[in-house]
């Protein structure tokens, strides 16, 4: 299993910490045009997301990962469909646990 | 010798001149000596006490010898016929009588013939001699009678006689009451008092003894009025009388004391044999007032409840008895119980609702086992007991209840009892309950209601099933939600709180008290449509608290080794399954809701015969019974899941598995089958049970349901219970680090697969973080189970803060973290575990 580049879950707010590292998020999909995907992160910011070959169909919720650009952009290289029900609350929970007090758990 | 008696004395000493030997030393002559055996207060030993009569030569004159003096009546000094000089005496009047008590005296003369006439003092003329010796005659035969009545007394029985003579029978041993009021001859009314000692002697025959008696019941028409006091005074009189009782002093004292003390009872002077029956009115007391000190006491009381007749066996043989309880006018509660003979005795005559007089019963401590009233004592009658009925008495109450409201209830503790009054919103059919000594009850359940807005389940077991739940069905059935009151319930902890009957519980249906009307009036204003929150809750376990925790506790915290079994719920996976006997042959007939589900056996002949039904069936049903291993991130389990979780596992039913294996034979597919269970994660709630498997006790775990796991709810309840963790003690947080290693392992782990894989990791970092997370830490991070509080900072490792104080953290604004040491972690420390799929 390659862990070399690790990602950092992250939500909208935390986005801004790591830019120019990898990361990774869902987002709800609002907008999709060629070659980006706008989104809501799970703490309802907007998120830009570019990239190649986003997945289609799209459906409600995406995960990328991909090196953050900046504080509400992200430069994608994988996206996965992650359907259409999706627990935000409990995945913004994650970023901040995984970022604060669990940090060492995660990288 | 000739000796001359002191002629004139005896009228000196009736007029008073003379009261003691200051005045005069008489000589008197000994015309009558009567000894009177007192037996006092049933002593053996018996005073006997001589009664003279003193002569002057002249007059007569009663006097007591002292006891002193016994000895010389013994050896004959003094006899009759006696002359004496009486040297320390006093004279007394008692009643308007003089008596002369001798303290000392000197013998003169031995035996001597009676010197001259003397006639008693106060008899008229001629009439008096005849009289006398009349009434001596009468008079030694009523006292011949009143020696032998001596003693006794009880009630006179009314004999107008006009004899005087005759009098005393009546008298004999009666002591009391003198009816004979109507006696025309004044003799006659002494025949009361010849209750005292035959008194009778007293006077019957004279009417100079009468008249002296004559404060005493000698007077008819006093002695109606004095009802009370004739016997004193008749004990007086009777004292008075040339009987030698008890000294005069004491009965002239006592008497009056005991009189004024207790005018209805007799006062204990001279038992001469048994105590014949008082029929004076009887004294009643409270019931709040008995105690096994009391002496005599009668209760007037209602019969509130009466049980059945009862047998018994015990080593000292069989026995019978039957109990009931009273309620008086001051509310006061008792129970009385009757054994054996008394039972037939008293059973046909007590009948509840009745008033009754009770008296004679022995109190004896409260088994407070079957006596929930509140009292200390009980009554155990004997057959010396008298119970009386006796005319309704309305200031007694029917029924003493201590209401309580419902919510009262849920804070009263299990086994107490309890009164309870409820409208009945709804009732259930009478089902039979296998016990587990094997004997079966009927049992039928109800829910009552009241204005605390809560509702409780009644349960009816045995007779009450039928009787009054039939009653109460039909009510309910109309339309009608009727009031009842229960009266003795006690409070079970079954499923939350509820009341159960039992043998002296009693049941009143639509009962005519305020409570009841208030109840009513409430019921229709608002109670009908209100909700209620019961504090019985449904069988189900949904009332009760999901208690998350993980495997590894089962054996931590022991449990399922106290009593009652614990109820707990794990997220485990299923890593292992035993495939043969996954399930078995049931019974399918139906017992009451719910099929019978015993092992059949085979016939061989393709039928199967359940035992307890005891039945023969064509086709059986095949239920479930799995045996899994579970296991978590803390450690595996053995449960057993039947039917129900075992439909939710495998996803078919255990008959159409059984076909497949079996009749179909169709091995890959029952292998895939298993297959696609295995490692599949479900929420178990389980019951823990340590149980006893021949000698060896074994802690047991049932799967009573099996969920399939919702991550996203699941991981909500996570969060809460960090949340909380957070908020609890800073000591566990250094245990918390390790468990967030686990998360790590799982995070890393998972990140690679795609699709819910991330909520998987913050699933498993949820999971663990259940309420236990301290102990799972510490587990974790020894190895060994747990030492728990013991305070390391992880991040330094040194022994005297925590890594939430550690100097050489640096904290982030939002939460503290840890620069973790992996040291503590155990083996799996840092890096992912392999077994991704279960974890």
């Amino acid at each position: 299993m390659d862990t070399s580049s690790p990602s950092a879950f992250v939500n909208g707010a935390l986005l801004r910490r790591f830019i120019g590292q990898k990361v990774r998020t869902v987002i709800q999909v609002t907008g999709s045009e060629i070659g980006s995907v706008v989104g809501k992160s799970t703490d309802d910011l907007q998120i830009v997301v570019r990239g190649s070959s986003p997945p289609s169909p799209l459906t409600t919720y995406l995960e990328v990962i991909g090196i953050a650009e900046s504080d509400n952009a992200i430069r994608a290289e994988t996206w996965t469909n992650f359907g259409n029900t999706f627990d935000t609350q409990n995945y913004n929970e994650l970023c901040k646990l995984a970022n604060g007090e669990f940090k060492h758990l995660f990288i | 010798m000739a000796v001359n008696l002191t002629a004139g004395a005896i009228t000196k000493i009736l007029n008073g001149e003379v009261s003691s030997e200051i005045d005069l030393m008489p000589v008197l002559q000994v015309t009558e000596l009567k000894m009177i055996p007192s037996r006092l207060q049933q002593n053996q030993e018996s005073n006997n006490r001589y009664k003279v009569l003193l002569s002057d030569g002249i007059h007569l004159q009663a006097g007591m010898l002292n006891t002193t003096l016994n000895t010389l009546v013994i050896q004959g000094s003094i006899q009759l016929g006696s002359i004496v000089r009486i040297t320390h005496y006093v004279c007394s009047l008692i009643q308007g009588r003089r008596i002369v008590i001798i303290m000392q005296l000197e013998v003169i003369v031995a035996k001597c013939d009676i010197i001259g006439t003397p006639n008693e003092p106060g008899q008229r003329g001629g009439a008096a001699v005849p009289v006398n010796t009349q009434s001596n005659g009468g008079f030694d035969q009523q006292q011949a009678r009143s020696d032998v009545n001596g003693g006794r007394y009880g009630v006179s029985a009314n004999s107008p006689q006009p004899q005087v003579g005759g009098l005393n029978n009546s008298n004999d041993g009666r002591y009391g009451v003198s009816a004979s009021l109507a006696q025309p001859q004044v003799g006659g009314t002494n025949s009361s008092d010849a209750g005292r000692y035959g008194v009778s002697a007293a006077a019957s025959p004279q009417p100079q003894v009468s008249q002296r008696y004559g404060t005493g019941s000698g007077y008819p028409e006093t002695s109606p009025s004095n009802r009370p006091y004739v016997s004193s005074n008749a004990g007086y009189g009777g004292s008075r009388q040339e009987q030698p009782r008890a000294p005069p002093a004491t009965t002239a004292y006592s008497r009056p004391v005991q009189s004024a003390y207790q005018p209805q009872q007799p006062p204990m002077y001279v038992n001469r044999g048994p105590v014949a029956r008082n029929e004076a009115p009887p004294r009643i007391i409270p019931i709040a007032a008995l105690n096994p000190y009391q002496g005599r006491w009668t209760i007037k009381v209602r019969v509130s409840s009466k049980a059945e007749l009862r047998r018994f066996n015990n080593p000292r043989g069989e026995g019978k008895l039957f109990s009931f309880d009273l309620l008086d006018a001051d509310g006061g509660e008792i129970r009385v119980t009757c054994f054996n003979d008394v039972v037939d005795q008293f059973f046909d005559q007590i009948v509840v609702g009745n008033v009754y007089l009770i008296s004679r019963g022995n109190l004896k401590p409260a088994q407070k086992n079957y006596n929930h009233l509140p009292n200390d004592y009980e009554i155990h009658l004997d057959s010396a007991s008298t119970i009386q009925r006796c005319e309704d008495d309305g200031t007694i109450p029917r029924n003493q209840f201590h209401f309580r409201s419902i919510s009262d209830i849920e804070n009263m503790e299990s086994n107490s009892m309890t009164d309870l009054i409820g409208i009945v919103s709804s009732i259930g059919t009478t089902v039979p309950i296998m016990r587990k000594n094997g004997t079966e009850v009927q049992k039928r359940a109800l829910q009552l209601k009241d204005m605390s807005g809560r509702s409780v389940e009644v349960t009816m077991w045995g007779n009450f099933c039928n009787a009054e739940g039939q009653q109460l069905q039909n009510l309910c059935d109309s339309g009608v939600f009727p009031v009842l009151a229960l009266k003795a319930g006690r409070i079970g902890e079954f499923n939350g709180k509820q009341v159960s009957t039992i043998g002296s519980s009693q049941f009143f249906v639509e009962p005519d008290f305020p409570e009841a009307r208030e109840l009513r009036q409430w019921y229709e204003r608002e109670g009908r449509n209100a909700h209620f929150t019961s504090i019985s809750r449904e069988f189900s376990g949904v009332g009760r608290q999901e208690v998350r925790k993980v495997i590894a506790q089962i054996k931590d915290e022991k449990l399922g080794t106290s009593e009652k079994p614990d109820w707990i719920t794990v997220c485990a996976t299923i890593s292992f399954m035993k495939v043969e006997n996954f399930c078995y042959t049931a019974c399918p007939i139906m017992n009451g809701d719910r099929p019978c589900s015993k092992k059949v056996t085979n016939n061989g002949d393709g039928t199967w015969r359940c035992e307890k039904c005891d039945k023969c069936v064509d086709e059986c049903d095949y239920r479930y019974i799995l045996q899994i291993q579970l296991q978590d991130h803390t450690g595996l389990t053995w449960a057993t899941a039947f039917q129900e979780a075992g439909e939710e596992i495998m996803g078919m039913s255990a008959k159409d598995l059984y076909y497949v294996k079996y009749e179909n034979q169709e091995e890959e597919k029952f292998e895939d089958i298993i297959r696609s269970v295995a490692f599949t994660k479900y929420i178990f709630k389980l019951k823990i049970k340590e149980e006893t498997y021949s000698d060896e006790q074994r802690v047991k775990a049932t799967v009573v349901k099996a969920e399939k796991l919702n991550y996203a709810s699941n991981t909500r309840c996570m969060l809460e219970a960090m949340n909380k963790l957070k908020i609890g003690d800073a000591n566990s947080l250094p245990e918390s680090s390790n468990y967030r290693s686990d998360a790590v392992n799982s995070g890393i782990g998972t990140s690679g697969t795609r699709d819910t894989a991330s909520v998987n990791a913050r699933r498993e970092f949820g999971v663990p973080a259940a309420n236990q997370v301290g102990q799972y830490g510490n587990q974790y991070s020894s190895g060994a189970r747990s030492l728990g509080g013991v305070t390391s900072c992880n991040a330094c490792g040194s022994n005297s803060h925590v890594s939430a104080n550690c100097p050489s953290l640096m904290s982030e604004p939002q939460g503290q973290y840890v620069n973790g040491t992996p040291g503590r972690y155990n083996a799996g420390g840092g890096m992912p575990r392999q077994n991704v799929g279960s974890y």
